[in-house]
């Protein structure tokens, strides 16, 4: 419950960035990607959807179309390691099989890139 | 002692001083005495269809052979054509020795044949540049060009050579203090600053040895293996360093791939960055914000471009490398290691299972896989193209020096580099098998060499990556203006292969999967130039097009 949460504060967050704050905007204007982070399991996640500016969002973990997924071995280490905001954290996830990417890593690393300018 | 023509003097030079065994070129009026030396010596002359192709051979035989490569071309287009080599060299920092022909100086400014001003041309792309104007200076001039293209950062040098003295006839010594050839000189600074080099080094947790071209070309094997072994450092080894250890070689990250890179360098907190300019491919330096940096460079303005190092180390490679050894301590960074490979993986995975599962149609990156299983670890890899450079770069393992070789270190970005550079390393290493993967569209640019390789009788083996498209561009342009507003970035399905049969050599075109290891199998047998024509999903991206697009983000 609390990933999910902490999904959806991060979609508002980046929404609100993407209308106020001048650098995020330049970040996304001209980035059309689709950024799933979910659970392994499926059951919990969210789909971001970037496409020259624009942000929306789908709840849950269950879609097909994405160009890179944040797969998380479950709720609890994703919602520790994302709330730490550590690249760091992130590295040793990924290290100790808690993380997984699917599709095009390069994705995922401008998502980061972008929340962090948010932060 | 007899006369000879100047042109005559400029190949014996080459022959006996500097012991150049093969030039690359085209004909022309203006050279004619040249060529008619490389006859009188001994020098074999691969002519070309297209004087950039001369360039681009000259500049890989020189990464391949540690030696400059000789390139010769004759006055006004035939110096322009090859322009574009001679900036593909400057940019990779190759050692070109550039031989231009020019109009008459008797009709400087009459109107003469090709009369134009090459040298304010090419000036800004070479080391040195000069116009001989007296026969019996050329050794001199020769001596000059070769230093200059050799000496500290390598680079490619221009010499100008009038038919006023490649006609004249001169005395044929060559001069003397001449005769030992171009030397090398090595240099590293003094102990104080390899000292605290090493001290960064031995208290790193997470270090990486990351090297470039200035690894190939100090010939660096022997003392990089030291270092890296004794500090037990993970490398990354790319552009013409590549394969100065081998790609197997247990420290070696490069099978951690794009993701592995990234993220190896983003957490790193010592970087000792070796011959490597931190350039757009590199984001600047901004790729490793945090680390402590070691630079080693034989050029001292590099140290600091971009991003400030904390220890700077002026020098060639092996060099410095070799002096600082004593001051590093045994160390074991397998933990590290460890964790960057498995990290990496995480990142790698949809990657890694495409590698490894047919698919239809073809997804590059399974080409690739098919084309390492076809050839092995022992052949020489050349890629080209856009997004091909990406899946060849990454997917592809030698045990080679210059094993896997990029056009420019994507720093020119200069298509069409393959096939050429494919021809030099076969002349090179003709021991080698040579297998070139090219993009479809890049494939265009120099694909009429396939005779010059026909006619030479030097056989590799082409593997088209074929999208029907400049995929690189037209996957950008999906990104950013529309898959509906796609411009001049697609191609037609073409057969290539039959080009290249209809010029000599051996030809094959594939679509499915299980066609691609018999058919390159049976081009390798052919013994001949080949051309593997292989239709690939169109719709595949690759990460490099992304970056690609980022960097061109300028408002």
């Amino acid at each position: 419950m609390r990933f999910s949460i902490l999904l959806l504060v991060l979609y508002r967050k980046l929404k609100k960035a993407s209308e106020k704050n001048l650098r995020f905007k330049k970040y996304i204007a001209t980035m059309r990607a689709r950024i799933l982070i979910k659970t392994t399991d499926g059951r919990r996640g969210r789909l971001f959807l970037f496409d020259r500016g624009r942000i929306s969002s789908r709840g849950g973990g269950d879609h097909a179309g994405f160009d890179v997924a944040l797969v998380w071995s479950d709720a609890g280490t994703a919602f520790r390691v994302m709330s730490a905001a550590s690249d760091e954290a992130s590295f040793l996830a990924a290290a100790g099989g808690k993380l997984k990417v699917e599709g095009m890593a390069y994705f995922a690393q401008w998502f980061t890139d972008g929340v962090k300018l948010i932060l | 002692m007899a006369r000879i023509y100047g042109g005559h003097l400029v190949a014996k030079y080459l022959k006996e001083v500097e012991r150049v065994e093969m030039a690359f070129g085209l004909s022309g009026g203006h050279i004619e005495q040249i060529l008619d030396g490389f006859t009188e010596y001994g020098i074999r002359a691969i002519d070309v269809r297209h004087e950039q192709a001369a360039a681009m051979m000259a500049h890989a035989w020189s990464i391949y052979t540690g030696n400059p490569g000789v390139c010769l071309v004759t006055a006004g287009p035939g110096f322009t054509n090859a322009l574009t080599g001679i900036v593909n060299a400057h940019l990779d920092n190759a050692p070109l020795l550039v031989l231009c022909g020019r109009s008459p100086i008797r009709d400087d400014l009459r109107g003469a044949l090709q009369e134009m001003n090459q040298m304010d041309m090419v000036k800004p792309v070479v080391k040195w540049a000069a116009t001989c104007h007296d026969p019996a200076r050329i050794p001199e001039y020769l001596a000059t060009a070769f230093r200059h293209a050799m000496q500290g950062r390598p680079g490619p040098v221009f010499l100008e050579l009038p038919p006023d003295i490649l006609n004249a006839k001169v005395p044929g010594e060559i001069a003397p203090g001449l005769a030992g050839g171009t030397r090398k000189f090595t240099c590293h600074p003094g102990d104080r600053a390899l000292k605290r080099a090493a001290e960064l080094i031995n208290g790193a947790k997470k270090p990486i040895f990351l090297g470039g071209s200035g690894v190939g070309f100090s010939r660096s094997d022997q003392d990089l293996r030291a270092f890296v072994e004794k500090a037990g450092i993970p490398f990354l080894l790319l552009n013409n360093g590549r394969g100065v250890l081998p790609d197997s070689h247990p420290l070696c990250v490069i099978d951690t791939g794009f993701a592995g890179m990234t993220l190896g360098l983003s957490r790193a907190d010592v970087i000792i960055a070796a011959g490597i300019r931190f350039n757009w491919t590199l984001q600047f330096g901004g790729i490793f914000p945090e680390a402590k940096v070691v630079r080693i460079d034989v050029d001292p303005h590099e140290i600091d471009r971009n991003r400030s190092a904390d220890v700077g180390l002026p020098g060639d490679v092996a060099s410095v490398l070799e002096h600082m050894l004593p001051h590093v301590e045994q160390r074991d960074h397998t933990g590290w290691i460890t964790d960057l490979r498995n990290a990496s993986r995480a990142f790698m995975d949809s990657e890694l299972r495409q590698r490894e599962s047919p698919s239809e149609p073809i997804h590059p990156i399974r080409l690739v896989a098919q084309v390492q299983e076809a050839a092995g670890e022992e052949a020489l890899y050349v890629v080209d193209g856009g997004d091909t450079t990406y899946f060849g770069l990454v997917g592809l393992r030698s045990r080679e020096r210059a094993g896997v070789l990029t056009p420019t270190g994507n720093l020119f970005g200069c298509l069409g580099t393959g096939i050429p550079y494919a021809i030099a390393a076969k002349l090179a290493r003709p021991d080698k098998q040579v297998v070139v993967l090219n993009g479809d569209g890049s494939f265009g640019f120099n694909a009429m060499e396939f005779d010059t390789a026909v006619r030479h009788n030097i056989p590799f083996v082409c593997v088209i990556n074929n999208d029907c498209a400049w995929g690189m561009i037209k996957h950008g342009q999906e990104l950013t203006l529309g898959k509906e507003r796609l411009q001049c970035s697609e191609l037609g399905r073409r057969h290539y292969e039959k080009m290249v049969e209809g010029l000599g050599g051996y030809g094959e075109f594939v679509t499915r999967d299980e066609q691609i290891v018999p058919a390159l199998k049976r081009a390798m047998a052919a013994n001949k130039p080949s051309c593997i024509n292989v239709l690939t999903d169109p719709t595949v991206t690759s990460p490099a097009t992304i970056m690609f697009e980022q960097a061109l983000k300028v408002e």
